[in-house]
């Protein structure tokens, strides 16, 4: 496996760290680099884990000039990138009778216009090089759409789409776009649910258990990887069965 | 100043390699349309690509839609704004 340079949005959150040491893991020479914003107290403890191997960028990724920068950045440190994991996202649940217009759009900018910002500043350097792999977190609520998530829901259905779309646009170029729809996973996403709610969603879920931000990792891991050259437009649930 | 035959012959060998185009670049006539009728046949993801390589391989920004459209007509066009933009520079 030859060594890459990775770059992690929402790279202080628990399924980003665990995206980030996937990668360390799979390559000693791999570079991962860690998105953040504001909150970077874990990416920081990555880096400072592994200094050589990563590096904190900061990036809003509602902005496309932060993206420019980023990108930038990045190309002139590693002349380089061949992995984009568009990970940030965020949830602001309610019964649409009560969202808020401010509710929907920040959710919208972050987890879908978000995509559309990375894709479009990571794809001139990937042109150039040939090759790229980018990998799209969505979630199991764009194809179930959850009472209480519409705006979620349609962001990340939106995400499934531009994800199948481009990866149409640049299947020939030797860039691969897929998409990831993890279900309920043992994250910080989860810890604003009562007792009740978490037995009520575990008997929803045939495996009858949280999945692993490790599990989601290693999906990812495998459609960066080279062997998977052919699979391009792919949603991959990593959801303990629920379908 | 690199001489505008060999110039051409860079850009068609790029095309070639570049766009997986099923021809040889002497076969790419200078003035020979890239897209439409009795073209080379190419698309938007073609230009997508000519975009990015006029610019990694020449220095050649082609900044909008406007600028793609009169620059990515043929060989010749691209020729005459690489050799604008070294005039320029």
């Amino acid at each position: 496996m030859s060594a890459r340079i990775i770059l992690i949005t929402g790279a202080n959150g628990g399924l980003g760290q665990a995206i980030a040491r996937a990668f360390l893991d799979e390559n000693p020479d791999n570079f991962v680099w860690l998105g953040v914003r504001a909150n970077r107290q874990h990416a920081d403890e990555l880096v400072a884990k592994f200094p050589k191997r990563c590096r904190c960028i900061v990036l809003e990724v509602t902005q496309p000039d932060a993206w420019r920068s980023a990108v930038s950045q990045i190309m002139a440190a590693d002349n380089s990138l061949d992995v984009l994991v568009n990970n940030a996202g965020r949830h602001q649940d309610a019964l649409m009778p009560n969202m808020s217009w401010a509710a929907w759009k920040e959710v919208l900018q972050t987890n879908l216009d978000s995509v559309f910002h990375g894709c479009q500043a990571v794809l001139p350097a990937m042109i150039a090089q040939r090759h790229g792999r980018i990998i799209n977190i969505a979630s199991l609520s764009a194809l179930l759409a959850p009472a209480g998530q519409t705006n979620y829901a349609a962001a990340k259905a939106g995400v499934v789409a531009l994800t199948q779309s481009l990866a149409k646009e640049v299947a020939r170029i030797g860039i691969t776009v897929n998409a990831i729809c993890p279900g309920y996973i043992q994250t910080e996403a989860l810890t604003g649910m009562s007792e009740e709610e978490r037995k009520g969603v575990l008997g929803r879920i045939p495996m009858r258990r949280f999945g692993t931000p490790a599990e989601v990792a290693v999906a990812v891991r495998f459609l960066a990887c080279a062997e998977a050259s052919y699979i391009t437009g792919s949603v991959l649930k990593v959801d303990g069965g629920i379908f | 100043m690199e001489d505008v035959n060999e110039l051409k012959q860079r850009i068609k060998t790029m095309m070639v390699e570049n766009l997986m185009l099923q021809l040889s670049a002497p076969e790419i006539g200078d003035d020979q349309p890239l897209f439409g009728p009795g073209s080379l046949g190419l698309d938007s993801v073609d230009a997508l690509q000519l975009v990015v390589a006029l610019d990694k391989n020449f220095g050649l920004k082609v900044p909008d839609p406007a600028a793609a459209k009169e620059i990515l007509q043929s060989v010749n066009t691209m020729v005459a704004a690489i050799m604008r933009g070294k005039r320029e520079a």
